[in-house]
């Protein structure tokens, strides 16, 4: 691998910068919006069916306790402070640390998600490659229309037409959570329950997934195919299959890499949905839970990993395309 | 399929949906928010889609939660459509630091995840149709507008524009009357793509319980019927399937729509002009539907 030149450095740190900017600007919109939401903060730091009942002495101590009396300021440094430290606050419904919950609920979210990033890039990518190496055949017109219904259809309802379908009739697999109620089996047994409740959110997410994938790998490829090198190639007489495999769809897979970054914001909201369909214990089931009872330290906390995972995803794709696509550097450069 | 027979299709699904939203008091064999069967009662003749679990009839239901979806999703994407034309021709016409500062703050929006980021305010805001137009248009302006700038780099470097300034033209001259109805035809495309997604955001939005409990969209219909777990029996077939294909098809109809405006978009605006430095994602399709939830 190349050294990255002296450009490249000022590049990367240029980057980094710009991204921490964004997480910077994250934070402040975390901090700003309760202040400046209608209402009292005391509405959004007692457990809902206790704010009627508040007392003005319990109003001050809760200020107090909350340092919600002291300059905005001195506030928003130790809310900084506070999560430099890794402190969320605690949880108004459950008195909780707020870190504890989420860290709880995060390795579940990335597994749905990180299997469906795979599974979506094989299905949907895989077809979309074949629908561009035939182009104007039947695979395509039929995927296109597959893929784009696909696209057009609600994650959460799809989630729901799979459970009436694996779990309503077919009665193969189960509705609900991630772990199994009676924790008879352990080791394999348990791992296997595990990955049987993994299966109807991981197929809804991926399908939700795949459509788009589709559209960009199809054009991706149907691009690099209609590029003079691939001319070159059927001049020299390479078989056509090698020349769509080895030429095409290298080069292709490129713009795949950015765009399955750039979009991970998309992917963590259809996974917020369809953990709450599946009732899968991950962060956008403790989201929607949040949201009923009204949890809004939980709820913010859980924004705020979120956000950091999708801006840490999109810097990491930054830095890595330049190493990949050799192309983009030499431009850099200029 | 041609993008004009496909328009057409869609534009025709599109106005049957405007139809029903409109006559809805019409239509509506009851008053949507009364009880009148038996909860969680199945088809009959008097109620062809059964009752919820209020026993309120769902074929009402559906018909005046068409006005709240078509609503949200029109009104958002207005909104949207407005803030990214503003940003954008001003800032690919301007140029320039202000260019700098504003792509930069489309960086910054388009970096986080909008579905969490809508949720939090929504739940800060409270429940009410107003304020989740306001939370799904002042965050789904970003993409239109970095791509309707891209437009306006090369278009303000065309002969008439320059013309324009050479005699001496106003900015806001050249913008309204040169630059504007050059875009329009991207516009077009870009309100079509931005319905589609707003609809689909409030769909999510209400699916999760963020919605006005007194105007319930399609989504709202979904939240309750996911609430009773209606998809464990057989009341699936007649309140989840209905509410969810109402959506798909306002979706694909739109989608029809934006493919017969992009076919008919003038080639000469399609341009290779680089837009901004970072990630250039505007080479990569935008989703259509689903897919565009972030």
């Amino acid at each position: 691998m190349p050294r990255p030149s002296q450009a490249g450095w000022g590049r990367v740190v240029g980057r980094i910068a710009q991204y921490a900017l964004v997480v910077l600007i994250t934070l402040s919109l975390n901090f700003a919006i309760p202040r400046l939401a209608p209402g009292s903060p005391i509405d959004y730091l007692v457990p809902s069916e206790q704010v009627s009942t508040v007392t003005p002495e319990q109003r001050e101590r809760i200020l107090a306790q909350f340092g919600l009396e002291r300059p905005l300021a001195e506030q928003y440094w130790s809310y900084l402070a506070g999560i430099a430290q890794g402190d969320l606050g605690v949880s108004t419904q459950q008195g909780r640390p707020v870190v504890d919950m989420l860290l709880e609920r995060l390795p579940w979210t990335l597994v749905l998600v990180g299997g469906a990033i795979a599974l979506s890039l094989i299905v949907g990518a895989g077809a979309g490659f074949l629908a561009a190496a035939r182009r104007g055949g039947r695979m395509e017109v039929g995927g296109l229309a597959f893929f784009m219904f696909l696209d057009s259809m609600p994650p959460f309802w799809i989630g729901m037409l799979l459970l009436v379908l694996f779990s309503g009739y077919l009665n193969l697999l189960p509705v609900f959570g991630a772990l199994p109620l009676t924790n008879a089996a352990g080791g394999f047994g348990l791992t296997l329950d595990v990955a049987e409740r993994l299966v109807l959110p991981l197929l809804t997410l991926t399908l939700v997934r795949a459509g788009w994938l589709f559209l960009v790998a199809r054009s991706s490829l149907a691009g690099e195919l209609s590029e003079d090198y691939i001319l070159m190639a059927e001049a020299k007489g390479l078989p056509r299959r090698r020349i769509v495999l080895r030429h095409g769809v290298r080069n292709a897979l490129l713009p795949l890499v950015t765009a399955v970054a750039v979009e991970a914001g998309t992917l963590v909201g259809g996974a917020t949905v369809v953990e709450t369909v599946f009732s899968y214990p991950g962060l956008g089931r403790l989201i929607y839970e949040s949201v009923l009872s009204r949890d809004y330290t939980v709820l913010q906390g859980a924004f705020l990993l979120l956000a950091v995972g999708v801006i840490a995803a999109n810097l990491l794709a930054d830095l890595l395309y330049p190493l990949i696509d050799p192309r983009v550097r030499t431009e850099g450069a200029r | 399929m041609s993008g004009a027979k496909l328009g057409r299709i869609g534009a025709t699904i599109l106005v049957l949906f405007v139809i029903a939203a409109v006559f809805a008091p019409v239509f509506a064999p009851y008053d949507p928010t009364v009880r009148t069967a038996e909860p969680f009662a199945a088809p009959s003749l008097a109620h062809p889609l059964g009752a919820n679990d209020v026993g309120q009839d769902i074929l009402s239901e559906l018909l005046f939660a068409s006005r709240i979806s078509l609503t949200v999703g029109i009104v958002t994407a207005c909104l949207a459509t407005i803030l990214g034309i503003t940003i954008g021709v001003v800032s690919g016409y301007l140029r320039g630091p202000v260019d700098g500062v504003l792509m930069r703050g489309v960086d910054v929006i388009l970096s986080l995840p909008f579905l969490p980021l809508m949720i939090v305010l929504a739940a800060f805001l409270g429940q009410n149709t107003t304020n989740l137009i306001l939370v799904i248009g002042l965050l789904i302006w970003a993409r239109p507008a970095r791509l309707l700038r891209s437009q306006v780099l090369s278009v303000r470097e065309s002969g008439h524009v320059q013309a324009a300034r050479a005699m001496g033209a106003t900015h806001s001259y050249i913008m309204i009357r040169h630059i504007l109805p050059r875009i329009t035809p991207l516009v077009a495309a870009q309100f079509v793509r931005t319905a589609n997604v707003s609809i689909m955001l409030e769909a999510s939005l209400a699916f999760l319980g963020l919605s006005d409990p007194f105007q319930k969209s399609w989504g709202a219909i979904l939240f309750y019927a996911n609430a009773r777990s209606a998809f464990l029996t057989d009341a699936w077939l007649w309140w989840v399937l209905p509410p969810g294909l109402c959506i798909a098809a306002v979706v694909v109809s739109f989608v029809f729509l934006g493919f017969a405006i992009e076919e008919r978009v003038d080639p000469r605006l399609r341009s290779n002009l680089p837009a901004s430095d970072s990630l250039k994602d505007e080479e990569i399709p935008t989703p259509v539907g689903g897919g565009a939830l972030r």
